[in-house]
């Protein structure tokens, strides 16, 4: 390590640094956005004007209409509806399964809790991805292929273990002696829960919620999996329709994407403190 | 300390019970069908054959695409831990030092590829690598690179790369955000008393900050080598592993082997492989992890 003799220049390199950096972050950024950009620029032409050679080019004469034949073509309302119905019934099971599950294993001794914890971190491990296929038959058995319920079912599971731990950690935060009082009166765990805990738990349900809602919203392959007919597919599907059909119109369906991501990126936009600090409960705390 | 054991234990099933059925129902009992199956020939419908180790056996020693995938997953986690990595660990750390506002626009900007849907991430980048209206080579025919103009996606010497670019290009936010979260925790006067004691920035990341987060970053290690071992959606959607099986990964080719070609015995095996692999990966990576830190 040398010692400086001049404590000027090294902050005058830092500052000339420091402005090198601030390029790098901006250039990060565009390149973290301008497909976007891209795709929202020419959802507004003609199809034609992509093959044109221009790199960006102002719609001129917006064509709002591509935007009405993606939401139609696009069956946006009938998958939009899925979505929601889906994504929501999972959130809500998810979450209190979650909750309960957390507040367990954070707060309340038990023998074989070991093995509760083991199942809880197998759910982080097994890839979803290696259970597409025995679930496909598994579900089977019970009439679940292509039921709204056989995709609510792995959602809550695909999500319980995150959302379990965010819990757990948040639970754990929390004062020892909170629930003490409440028992000597004679309270009700039920009621302890539900007038004590839960309150104390929102900032990490609003996390819980948002995250487990995204993920299922946007979710493919286990709706490409487990669901065969069209009126039960869920939003991204609108995206994957115009592969075959409208293969050359692509100003509507770069209109289309950008009808599908909307909802997603107000749902971030709104929430990004929450789905900020979810993303980061298992990492940071080690 | 919690009230009184025996009501408790009530509580606790009540608590209990109805998650780990779940996870039991979803994850614990397809595991134990894919262990059956894969000691099968079954091909989805009617009869079949119990054939021992015979699937294990074609897959380890058998099966090129298998071990091609193998070698595309390591590939992956090298390129996010050497190049992704480095560049969100440094950008985090410019970040950190911003004002609030500027740093919570840039860092939401950074984030939005990450909350899109893979479907739209995937075709977004189909279209970009699209060899006559796609932007890229738009790009490179402006400034002149003609002959780098390919199409990226389909040619058997770009199509892996370009399937990596748009993992880490999803991914970036995610390490950005671990790492801005990480540097926060840094105490201020611990960096602060490097600086005085004469270090430059890279002295101070090197001896001071990097050393207090080697935890977070071992963790953050650990998550990428899970989410690279995870990758399907994105490779399935933009190349389905092609061309000639270059750009495969475990996901997508049992994904194919189970619902494209029937073979479910085969499919089932390469399941358990590929659940046993990624176990296996993980705790490898975190026993690794924690003797470097010692």
């Amino acid at each position: 390590m040398t010692v400086r003799s001049a404590p000027r220049a090294p902050r005058a390199t830092g500052r000339r640094r420091m402005a090198v950096l601030h390029i790098a972050l901006v250039l990060f950024a565009l390149t973290q956005l301008f497909p976007l950009v891209w795709v929202v620029l020419y959802s507004l032409q003609r199809s034609g004007d992509l093959f044109g050679n221009d790199l960006l080019k102002l719609p001129a004469d917006p064509q709002w209409h591509n935007y009405a034949r993606a939401w139609t073509d696009g069956q946006i309302v009938r998958y939009g509806l899925n979505s929601l119905i889906v994504v929501t019934a999972s959130t809500v099971v998810s979450t209190v399964l979650a909750f309960c599950m957390g507040y367990a294993l954070a707060r309340m001794r038990w023998r074989l809790k070991r093995f509760a914890v083991a199942a809880v971190v197998l759910g982080m491990v097994v890839p979803v991805h290696a259970t597409l296929l025995p679930n496909f038959i598994w579900y089977g058995i019970f009439g679940l292929i292509d039921t709204r319920l056989g995709l609510v079912i792995p959602y809550v599971a695909f999500t319980l273990s995150f959302n379990t731990l965010v819990y757990a950690s948040h639970f754990e935060s929390l004062p020892d002696a909170l629930e003490e009082a409440a028992l000597i009166d004679g309270a009700s765990w039920p009621r302890i829960l539900w007038t004590i805990i839960a309150p104390l738990a929102t900032p990490a349900t609003v996390t819980v919620a948002v995250m487990t809602f995204l993920s299922g919203w946007n979710e493919f392959i286990m709706a490409n999996t487990y669901l065969a007919s069209d009126e039960l597919r869920t939003l991204p599907f609108s995206v994957i329709r115009f592969e075959g059909q409208y293969s050359s119109d692509y100003a509507v369906q770069f209109a289309c994407m950008v009808i599908v991501a909307v909802p997603a990126l107000a749902l971030y936009l709104f929430f990004s403190k929450h789905i900020m600090a979810g993303a980061t409960a298992g990492s940071v705390k080690g | 300390m919690r009230g009184d054991p025996s009501r408790s234990r009530i509580t606790i099933a009540w608590l209990m019970l109805p998650g780990l059925a779940v996870l039991v129902f979803s994850l614990a009992v397809p595991l134990g069908f894919s262990v059956y199956y894969s000691f099968t020939d079954w091909a989805g419908f009617g009869d079949y054959q119990r054939v021992g180790l015979d699937n294990y056996r074609a897959i380890l020693t058998d099966d090129p695409v298998f071990w091609r995938a193998v070698r595309n997953v390591v590939v992956l986690i090298a390129m996010t831990i050497f190049v992704q990595n480095p560049v969100a660990f440094a950008l985090a750390a410019v970040l950190s030092r911003l004002s609030a506002r500027t740093s919570r626009l840039l860092r939401t900007a950074y984030f939005v590829p990450a909350v899109l849907s893979l479907v739209i991430v995937a075709k977004l980048w189909v279209d970009v690598f699209n060899p006559t209206f796609g932007i890229l080579n738009k790009l490179l025919r402006a400034v002149g690179l003609d002959a780098l103009a390919v199409s990226w996606l389909s040619n058997p010497h770009t199509s892996l790369a370009a399937v990596i670019w748009i993992i880490l290009w999803q991914g970036f936010g995610w390490a950005l955000l671990f790492y801005y979260a990480a540097l926060m925790t840094v105490p201020r006067d611990l960096e602060e008393a490097a600086r005085v004691d004469g270090a430059s920035w890279s002295q101070t990341y090197r001896h001071v900050v990097i050393p207090h987060l080697a935890p977070v970053i071992a963790t953050v290690i650990i998550i990428d080598v899970i989410s690279a071992m995870k990758q399907m959606e994105l490779i399935y959607l933009s190349t389905a592993g092609g061309p000639g099986q270059l750009t495969q990964f475990l996901g997508v080719y049992l994904y194919q082997k189970a619902f494209v070609s029937g073979e479910y015995g085969y499919g089932s095996a390469l399941s358990v492989v590929f659940v046993v692999v990624a176990g296996g990966l993980t705790l490898a990576v975190q026993r690794g992890l924690r003797a470097l830190a010692r």
